[in-house]
């Protein structure tokens, strides 16, 4: 029995289908990235699973236990904990209140432990909170009663950069010590980092579900050069380069020959070492290989709307 | 259980606290002034100077005597009505609030049905409810007695015990308010509206061919002037107070654990 399991979930809110009979699994001890952009129907499916809205048609489980049914879900939520987008808490209360509530629900086994990597100043009461200590806060809620599965909205919105690597680092320990990890993003890198798997989700659709190899070799990369000599268009008519846009800025006792270029950008799925070998004979100043950004990956793969 | 309602209760202390002090105010400025109400006008000379759709509305008996005058100037106006629509106004607020400031799915992530989430939040408002009842009661007996008038011990203690069925149906009418409204701001304008409604409802009716409609107001179940001036207590209308608050919890916790939120 797979942790989560999705068997046509819908979600049709009449004027919108919030989620089109979404079918997809994610396996015990799995870190499962859920990818999509904003307004895609991320935050709908993961509210669907833990009941705080009832599907329009088919179902869906949670540790095994069908989440139509109200009690059952509330028992798999013993062993649930969940981090939402926006983590509300009563601003009036202070975070070892909050916590002091949690706990009394659901156990703090390891809330002591969690402080330690990420500690919102607990005697404040959270109206005073940044957006990054509201997180902590989340993150400790989710995790003290030591969870077998955890399912994240958006979990590093709100984190700076070096909580964001802890927080990485985070996940990954937690999924050796065999928790499932859902969680939704609109950041390819961070989900690439992280995940097993990766499913991707679109205007409520899901357009496909793939382990994160798959998905880096066909997502592709922004490459951008600057050359001091010109180079021959032909030298990048290799596999994998798409949407070349070649340019020649104007520069002083700089002459550049038809089907030559100095600078140039485009996107590239192909193998990094034949495209730098096609390139070696020049004597480049500048070159950038990004990560092409999460709406062109949509658009090169699965066509746009 | 009841870790919910602990900390809602907590929550509530602070600003049951303040509301007692208020009451208490209102109730020594009330007993402060009878004496000079009472020298002034010779029986109920006042009362008719009163428009007498005042005197229904607001059910005044008598102001000639302490009890007469507690009854309209502190209960009917201070309870019935003030602490009624305060009551209703902090139940629309219970749920409603929690869903409108995105706290609510942090909420339900833990392992509580919503049936009892709703049902100990609402619980709580016993702090508020008590605290005033218990906090004014020995102003009132204390007042009366610095300016030399007798209460009925009985039936001041009364006119509170009974008020607290009461006040618990008005939040009934709140946490409905609640449910129903997803938008705090409204759910806690229509507790309002509802709420006083229903007193003008029953009083205005009160007399006429169509007295029957009020039977569905929590005012008409709980009249300070009967307890105060007759020493009659309605236990059967406190019944129904209660039952009347037990029905709108249930009917507000299937609404909620069947909506979408």
């Amino acid at each position: 029995m797979a942790a989560i399991e999705l068997e046509g979930l819908t979600k049709d809110y009449g004027e919108v289908l919030a989620a089109d009979d979404l079918t997809f699994s994610v396996d015990h001890g799995e870190i499962f990235g859920y990818l999509g952009p904003n307004g895609a129907g991320k935050t709908t499916t993961i509210r669907l699973l833990l009941g705080f809205i009832s599907p329009t048609a088919g179902s869906a489980t949670l540790l095994g236990r069908d989440v139509r049914d109200r009690r059952a879900l509330i028992e798999a939520k013993r062993r649930i904990g969940y981090l939402s987008d926006e983590p509300g808490f009563d601003e009036q209360a202070t975070g070892a209140e909050i916590l002091d509530l949690h706990a009394s629900i659901k156990g703090d086994t390891r809330r002591e432990e969690l402080l330690e990597s990420f500690d919102p100043p607990l005697e404040r009461r959270v109206r005073e909170y940044s957006r990054g200590n509201v997180q902590k806060l989340g993150i400790v809620s989710t995790f003290m009663h030591d969870p077998d599965l955890v399912i994240l909205d958006e979990p590093t919105s709100g984190l700076d950069p070096l909580m964001k690597q802890r927080f990485a680092d985070f996940l990954r320990s937690e999924q050796e010590r065999g928790v499932t990890v859902f969680f939704s993003s609109h950041i390819l890198s961070e989900v690439r980092r992280l995940c097993d798997r990766i499913g991707i989700i679109r205007n409520g659709r899901l357009v496909t579900v793939e382990p994160i190899e798959t998905l880096l070799t066909r997502s592709g990369k922004v490459v951008r050069v600057a050359s001091a000599t010109p180079i021959p268009v032909e030298r990048l008519e290799i596999d994998g380069v798409h949407d070349l846009e070649t340019g020649t800025p104007k520069r002083a006792n700089e002459t550049v020959p038809d089907g030559e270029f100095i600078e140039c950008a485009f996107t590239f799925t192909g193998d990094i070492n034949t495209l730098l070998a096609q390139l070696q004979d020049y004597e480049l100043m500048d070159v950038s290989i990004e990560e092409a950004p999460l709406e062109d990956v949509f658009l090169r793969f699965y066509g746009g709307e | 259980m009841l870790e919910f309602f602990r900390y809602d209760a907590r929550k509530r202390v602070k600003g049951s606290l303040y509301l007692s002090i208020g009451m208490a105010l209102l109730a020594a400025v009330v007993i402060w002034v009878f004496p000079s109400f009472r020298d002034t006008f010779e029986e109920d000379e006042l009362l008719e100077a009163y428009p007498e759709a005042m005197l229904q509305l607001f059910d005044v008996q008598t102001m000639a005597t302490l009890e007469g005058f507690l009854a309209f100037e502190l209960y009917v106006f201070g309870w019935t009505i003030l602490l009624g629509l305060y009551v209703a106004y902090s139940a629309a607020g219970v749920i409603a609030d929690d869903i409108d400031r995105g706290r609510m799915d942090t909420l339900l992530a833990m392992p509580v049905s919503r049936g009892r989430l709703l049902a100990e939040k609402f619980a709580a408002l016993c702090v508020p409810i008590v605290t005033v009842n218990v906090l004014v009661l020995p102003v009132v007996l204390g007042g009366s007695h610095l300016i030399d008038e007798s209460l009925p011990v009985a039936d001041v203690v009364a006119v509170h015990a009974l008020s607290i069925p009461y006040l618990f149906a008005c939040g009934g009418i709140g946490i409905l308010c609640s449910v129903v409204f997803d938008r705090s701001a409204i759910a806690q304008r229509v507790a309002l509206g509802g709420t006083f409604g229903l007193f003008l409802l029953e009083s205005l009716l009160e007399n006429t061919d169509y007295e029957a409609i009020g039977a569905v107001a929590p005012m008409r179940y709980f009249d300070p002037n009967e307890i105060l001036l007759e020493g009659s207590y309605d236990l059967v209308g406190a019944g129904g107070l209660v039952a009347m608050t037990v029905g709108l919890v249930l009917i507000s916790q299937i609404w909620f654990t069947r909506t979408d939120l």
